[in-house]
């Protein structure tokens, strides 16, 4: 019954346009305004849909009598915080942005489980049950090795697509075909080898841009990212099994396999294509790729976070740009998924926690997804089947779009299938290998290392942070 | 005992609220230097002995971080000071124009060294930065500054100068201001030029006051970190992980408190090391003087 | 000023030049920044850097009439620096005046403790810090960053103030005592007017110290506390960092700082000036 309850109470908060706060009629309603008066804390990092809900707080203050302040940081230094609030034992921060790897494989102790909220019929559990939110994500995001507890609720899902300047394929697509021999039209048959084909003849030919490709290639999180998109298409991986250690993460990922032959292939590709790519890769985060992108002149090419197209097509190359899931290399299609879920700290007292479930069912709830996916703000990107059924949600589907976000649709959907869903590992000791891979990696682009010498180098740090833990 | 002196008394409130806010800290740091702690569940130590410092002294990559540190530090305080001291030298030359000139090239110092990082990576930029515009199409430089090993460190670098050089320049200028002008009018006299009244006289004047400067730059040189976090954080390829940087690293990315406690105790060693140093130095100066 | 007899006019072209350079290095990037706090987003981006363009004030606007207004951060950070500043530099003139008119064995090694209290690690110092403030409830709170300002500036102050009493000769006190004052009375009218230039000095040097810091506001303020620079560190999104809004609060940050700068400037100098009155 609860479930339906929530479905009234958030007719009941979009519609109660204030001063009708004591409407608490029902008796879902009385569920939602038991916390009344409290105040929360919502630690996240600053993405699209918290900056939409961020700006869009009435609905929940309406329904529920309940301040959610709402903390916006980079994500190490949330990462930081949240760490020193667990370690306080204080609970500052009720609701936390949960990324997987970075707070939830680490640090679930310090998280609250969810099933217990869920199950309790004095709370609202969640609407349509955790089976509408995507399969892989709900493991991904909100899960640690245990199939069965959940820790934190899936809140968004960038994932990485190639996006292209369709205007230029189109332009040059026959004299493309003609001097490679294929067709350059990105397609589910597209390769990695193509791709870089591609990258290099437009560094040659088009004077539109400078360069055919991009990268997120700056020391930093977004490299690991980048560079394993290629090393999951070769076959290669971090781990043995490493599906699983991806989806629901692992206690003892045994040995690292990166100086694996596949690795090896995919580690000497990720080198090649960088020295044909933008020089300015090196120094590129995710936002710098985009912003290049987005100048025009830069690059025709890149993989990129899907969410990132609404910014794209309210700038000047609105219209102009193409999405598709990313190459396949000899072994398979990956696409980098850096969703994160949400959570509640475990050391907020009981009517806290039971408070921050209330904003956690609403914040993930199918109306706030599509809120947020609508919101001038930012737009984010729906973690629940469905939303993407909703009839308007599938009209944005095709321009003109008022989501942009949602032209991405068929590049994600196929990114998101189990196959083709790129999982880091998702272990405890992420950050360290995290910062050993693409320490390695940034090593090796600058040509300090060979590929073989950085992947075994990496390899033998993984192991150490492995096993000192 | 007797009753404490009028200057024991005088100091007694700065050095206890000093002493609180110091001692137990310093104490807490080197307690976690020899423990491995989590942060799960409230703060758990775990005695480890010595395997902190152990580590410390045989972590490559702590060593490399030494290192570049070295680099930076000699860079950034050398040109701090050369340039600064040139500055102030110049300006308490001019005539008019004075005090506007001083005003405008402390601005820098103003800004907070993040938003300075932020306006550096601004500049630099590949895709719409202005210097790298201005390299670019003049040809001086045509690859991508804070992508490329060498030319990261000296743009980091150089966002460093260009912040605390105007601190060097304020405290040299208040160190000219101060010299008697009888001894320079004699100097004058004596039919000696700007080359060598500034060897012989002004130079050996403000000595003094040069290493006061020395000594704050070289103090936050050793402890800030804030323009590399914001823009490069240690890269490309390590080259400008200075050991600030691994410290925050170790400490609030991989959350080895007890390690980044010990590379944390070794860098106030290196630090108390250099000040020790320099005071002497100043001691000298002040019994020459 | 004295006067300079035989200074060539070509003298004084190269003295300018040289400023003009120094004026070239330092003023760029602050011009450059205020520009561009005026451009619109498109015009931030342009591959090739724009001098003329369409100025837009949507940048300031969206910082100050938006639903997260910069005034809250500036109140912060003026409360904050404001106050650990006057607190470091009234307990260091006590404490600055009492090390230089004190003599005992060890002097130089207190003195020596003092300073190096400022030279712990800043992300060393973090985790002891937090966890005093976690146990006395001063997380997100002015309180617990004028506290951490303090761990950096009241060293620095005794330590600066220290120096301007040392050079000031004990013989006006002595004077003021034999008219009857008693040591604290010679203290309050006779050394402190003397090193007011000192006391701005040091004032001023500890508020750029801590108007500027980010890492202890990044870690101890919150959503009730938080500061300009984290202000500025906020608009490094995971979507892109803001330069508009960027560089118009890095504008309203140093244009007030040039006026102050500008008034206290005479004093500043003066003050830095640790003999000077001896001179006198």
């Amino acid at each position: 019954m609860s479930g339906a309850g929530l479905a009234g109470a958030s007719l009941l908060g979009l519609a109660g346009c204030g001063g009708e706060s004591s409407q608490s009629s029902s008796s879902s309603g009385g569920m939602w305004k038991q916390y009344k008066g409290t105040t929360l804390n919502f630690i996240s990092e600053n993405t699209p849909p918290t900056a939409a809900i961020a700006a869009n707080l009435k609905p929940f203050k309406d329904l529920t009598g309940i301040d959610v302040k709402v903390t916006q940081m980079e994500l190490g230094a949330l990462v930081e915080k949240v760490a020193l609030d667990f370690g306080s034992g204080k609970g500052q921060y009720q609701i936390i942005y949960a990324d997987p790897y970075q707070v939830l494989a680490p640090y679930y102790q310090g998280l609250a489980e969810l099933n217990d909220f869920d199950d309790d019929d004095s709370l609202p559990s969640i609407p349509k049950g955790p089976g509408d939110f995507i399969p892989a994500q709900l493991d991904a995001a909100g899960k640690f090795v245990d199939n069965e507890t959940l820790y934190a609720l899936p809140y968004d899902a960038p994932t990485m697509i190639w996006m292209y300047r369709k205007d230029l394929f189109e332009k040059y697509g026959d004299q493309m075909k003609q001097d490679l021999g294929f067709d350059p039209m990105p397609s589910d048959s597209s390769t990695w080898d193509q791709y870089y084909q591609i990258a290099k003849w437009f560094n040659d030919n088009a004077s539109e841009v400078k360069y055919g490709t991009g990268h997120q290639a700056k020391q930093y999180d977004s490299l690991m990212c980048d560079f394993s998109n290629i090393l999951w298409a070769y076959g290669g991986d971090y781990f043995n099994n490493g599906n699983k250690v991806g989806r629901l993460g692992s206690d003892d990922p045994g040995p690292a396999l990166l100086d694996q032959p596949k690795s090896l292939e995919g580690a000497d590709f990720y080198n090649k294509l960088l020295g044909i790519a933008h020089p300015g890769s090196t120094s590129w985060d995710w936002s710098g790729v985009d912003e290049a992108f987005r100048a025009g002149n830069e690059i025709a090419m890149t993989p990129n976070w899907h969410e990132f197209a609404a910014g794209i097509e309210t700038s000047k190359l609105g219209g102009k740009v193409g999405y598709a899931k990313l190459p396949k290399g000899p072994a398979r299609t990956s696409d980098m998924y850096g969703g994160t879920g949400i959570g509640i700290n475990n050391s907020a007292s009981d009517d806290e926690q039971r408070a921050a479930w209330l904003f956690l069912v609403w914040a993930t709830s199918p109306n706030s997804q599509r809120m947020e996916l609508f919101s001038k703000a930012g737009g984010g990107t729906p973690t629940r089947q469905s939303v993407y059924h909703m009839p308007d949600v599938k009209k944005a589907e095709k321009r003109p779009s008022n989501a942009p976000n949602m032209l991405t649709a068929d590049a994600v959907f196929k990114a998101w299938e189990p196959q083709n869903i790129g999982l880091r590992p998702k272990i405890k000791e992420w950050n360290k290998c995290d910062t050993i891979i693409f320490t390695e990696v940034s090593k090796m682009l600058a040509g300090d290392k060979s590929p073989e010498q950085a992947m075994k180098d990496a390899k033998e740090g993984f192991d150490r942070a492995i096993g000192s833990a | 005992m007797m009753r404490p002196s009028f200057g024991a008394r005088m100091m007694l409130p700065a050095l206890l609220l000093l002493a609180a806010l110091s001692i137990f800290p310093f104490l807490f740091i080197v307690w976690m230097s020899f423990n491995d702690v989590s942060p799960i569940g409230g703060l758990s130590f775990d005695w480890v002995g010595l395997e902190n410092w152990t580590n410390l002294f045989t972590d490559p990559d702590v060593r490399s971080s030494w290192g570049i540190s070295a680099i930076y530090f000699v860079a950034t305080v050398g040109l701090e000071m050369a340039i600064g001291i040139a500055v102030a030298l110049l300006v308490h030359e001019l005539i008019w124009g004075k005090n506007l000139a001083i005003s405008l090239l402390l601005m820098p110092m103003f800004i907070a060294p993040v938003i300075v990082g932020l306006l550096g990576r601004f500049l630099v930029d590949p895709t719409y930065g202005l210097y790298a515009w201005v390299l670019n199409t003049t040809g001086l430089y045509t690859q991508n500054i804070l992508g490329s090993k060498g030319p990261a460190l000296v743009a980091v670098i150089l966002m460093d100068v260009w912040e605390w050089t105007p601190l060097v320049t304020i405290i040299v200028l208040a160190g000219l201001a101060s010299m008697p002008d009888e001894v320079l009018e004699a100097a004058r006299v004596d039919g000696a030029n700007y080359w060598q009244r500034l060897r012989l006289i002004v130079l050996p004047l403000i000595s003094g006051i040069v290493i006061v400067a020395l000594l704050i730059r070289s103090m936050d040189a050793i402890r800030y970190f804030d323009i590399i976090f914001i823009t490069t954080n240690g890269g490309p390829a390590d080259s400008t992980k200075i050991i600030p940087i691994r410290l925050y690293e170790t400490a609030f990315r991989f959350f080895d408190l007890g390690y980044a406690a010990a590379i944390g105790l070794s860098m106030l060693a290196f630090s108390i090391l250099v000040a020790n140093l320099f005071l002497r130095m100043l001691a000298r100066q002040g019994l020459a003087r | 000023m004295t006067k300079r007899g035989g200074r060539t006019w070509a003298r004084q072209v190269v003295l300018y030049g040289l400023l003009a350079l120094a004026l070239i290095w330092t003023l760029v990037p602050i011009v450059w920044m205020v520009l561009s706090s005026f451009k619109s987003a498109d015009d931030l981006l342009a591959t090739t850097p724009k001098v003329v363009f369409a100025p837009t004030f949507e940048h300031y606007k969206g910082l100050f009439l938006g639903g997260n207004s910069l005034w809250g951060y500036v109140k912060n950070s003026l409360l904050a620096s404001g106050i650990s500043t006057i607190i470091s530099v009234a307990l260091a003139c006590l404490a600055g005046y009492g090390l230089a008119r004190s003599h005992f064995r060890g002097k130089q090694h207190l003195s020596f403790w003092i300073i190096s209290t400022r030279m712990a690690p800043i992300a060393a110092v973090i985790v002891p810090l937090y966890m005093i403030f976690r146990t006395l409830n001063l997380l997100d709170s002015i309180a617990g960053l004028i506290i951490a300002y303090l761990t950096f500036n009241l060293p620095f102050a005794i330590w600066l103030m220290n120096a301007f009493f040392a050079d000031l000769p004990v013989s006006l006190e002595e004077a003021a005592m034999i008219d009857g004052a008693t040591r604290f009375q010679a203290f309050w009218r006779v050394a402190l007017p003397l090193v007011t230039p000192g006391i701005v000095t040091t004032a001023i040097l500890c508020l750029i110290f801590s108007w500027n810091d980010y890492a202890f506001a990044q870690t101890f303020s919150g959503p009730s506390s938080q500061t300009i620079p984290i202000a500025a560190a906020q608009l490094l999104t995971q979507t892109g960092i803001d330069w508009g809004k960027l560089t118009a609060i890095g504008t309203v940050v140093v244009l007030p700082m040039v006026v102050v700068g500008l008034a206290v400037r005479r004093w500043l100098v003066r003050g830095l000036t640790l003999g000077a009155v001896k001179g006198e």
